[in-house]
């Protein structure tokens, strides 16, 4: 607070009605600053002859002789501790208000105090509960890849475990000589499935493709595919209905997307029957 | 005590008071129960307890009238502090509030109740009467909702439902106003 700030404050203070921090400051300013005390004691003065603006009262006659009373009283028995009881509002004591005042200032930041946490609290509660959602997401979604690849295995075992199931062995050609694989469909049904063994990675432009070659017709084309590090992918696939009867299957690379006829190497074979 | 109560100062009473001198507190009784008890009053409105009070200040008077400083200020303002301070403490704990507000707002008048009362009727009294009027209403009302109903600036703007600025601003003036009557030695 600037001085000129104090100064403004004394004519409040003098009437007692300063409250509030106003009071706290200027109530230690006063401590260091004489020239304040000798104006606040002028300004009291002057708060004082405000006794003068109310209607002139006189109180009861015997008023007068119970005070004298009371006053040789007081001389004769010396009471100390009704002596030290009364305060003397020269330096005036503060405020039972201002206490108050400052209970009510304590209990109101409190209380904001309390907002804010709580407010903190449920923040923090809303980004869990974000972090929480998307989790759930990324739960159901692998759950639901589990349960295709689930289903994905049960298709391959009933093509398997079928009694009208059929093997096809494939070898690996000169360009992928450890390549192997099998192709085992269910006669009835078409469904097969492939598995591979020993195929190289391929590019992230290209896949495999599977090819069922029926005699004197031109390759027809069967799912895409990529294998993983070892070599080794795992798919089902639905074999055309003309090449059930006796057909070549071969595994070629092609763009990734696939491709409708054959235009890279082969990998795999199987024996033309 | 030799010499006439009303010829001896304020501060010389007040010495006399605090070296035990009954005659001297019936001096600043007889010069004082007016002013002191109409104040008591405008704050009590009740005769009784205004009475009450009256008796308490004069026994405190008795009790610490030697530590009034003159160089801290007027007797005047120790006596009328002290009946003030008392006349607010009682109207606190009686939480006597309800009985206030009209009184407040009204402009200062002498209503006589006694013959005696005129006789006390002061100069000073007059000057400062006059001053009061001459300022203005909001002024006026702010330095009595203060002095005699012992509120705090924050009480006051909200009870008026005024700018606490404002009614900062207002009590300031008005009290630098009746500051310059004791500057001038009017008072």
């Amino acid at each position: 607070m600037e001085h000129q700030e104090y100064k403004e404050l004394l004519a409040i203070s003098a009437l007692d009605a300063l409250d509030g921090t106003d009071a706290l400051h200027l109530e230690a300013h006063l401590k260091t600053c004489v020239e304040c005390r000798g104006e606040i004691s002028e300004l009291r003065d002057a708060a004082g002859l405000l006794a003068h603006a109310g209607p002139m009262q006189a109180p009861s006659e015997d008023l007068r002789a119970r005070i004298l009373a009371d006053v040789r009283a007081e001389k004769q028995s010396v009471r100390p501790s009704e002596r030290l009881s009364n305060v003397m509002p020269i330096a005036k004591p503060p405020k039972s208000g201002f206490t108050t005042q400052w209970l009510r200032i304590a209990a109101i930041l409190l209380f904001v105090g309390v907002g804010f946490v709580l407010l903190s609290m449920f923040l923090v509660a809303q980004r869990e509960i974000g972090k929480l959602t998307r989790e759930v997401e990324i739960q159901k979604t692998e759950l639901n890849r589990e349960r295709e690849a689930r289903m994905e295995d049960q298709k391959v075992l009933a093509v398997i475990m079928s009694r009208d199931a059929r093997t096809i062995q494939l070898a690996g050609t000169q360009t992928a000589q450890t390549a192997r694989a099998i192709f085992v469909f269910d006669q009835k049904s078409g469904r097969a499935v492939l598995m591979t063994d020993g195929l190289p990675m391929t590019s992230t432009e290209k896949a495999y493709e599977v090819w069922f070659i029926p005699k004197g017709h031109a390759p027809m084309p069967g799912k895409v595919f990529t294998v993983d590090s070892s070599g080794h992918a795992m798919i089902t696939d639905q074999m055309p209905s003309e090449a059930m009867k006796d057909a070549v299957i071969a595994i070629t690379v092609e763009p990734k997307s696939g491709s409708a006829a054959p235009t890279g190497a082969i990998y795999l074979a199987s024996p033309a029957s | 005590m030799q010499a006439e109560p009303s010829k001896i100062s304020d501060n010389d009473l007040l010495k006399a008071i605090a070296r035990g001198d009954e005659g001297a507190l019936a001096g600043c009784y007889d010069r004082y129960r007016l002013i002191l008890f109409s104040l008591i009053l405008r704050i009590l409105h009740d005769r009784q307890e205004a009475e009450d009070v009256l008796q308490e200040v004069f026994l405190q008077v008795w009790r610490r009238a030697r530590d009034f400083d003159e160089s801290r200020g007027r007797a005047f303002t120790w006596l009328v502090t002290i009946a003030r301070s008392r006349a607010l403490d009682r109207l606190r704990a009686s939480s006597s509030r309800a009985r206030l507000a009209t009184e407040a707002e009204q402009e200062p008048h002498d209503s006589m109740g006694d013959a005696a009362a005129d006789a006390v009727r002061s100069e000073e009294g007059e000057i400062v009467r006059r001053a009061l009027a001459e300022l203005p209403a909001e002024q006026r009302r702010t330095l009595f909702m203060a002095y005699f109903e012992g509120l705090t600036q924050t009480e006051i703007a909200a009870r008026l439902g005024d700018p606490l600025g404002t009614v900062k601003t207002r009590m300031r003036s008005g009290l630098m106003k009746l500051r310059e009557l004791l500057r001038d030695r009017s008072v």
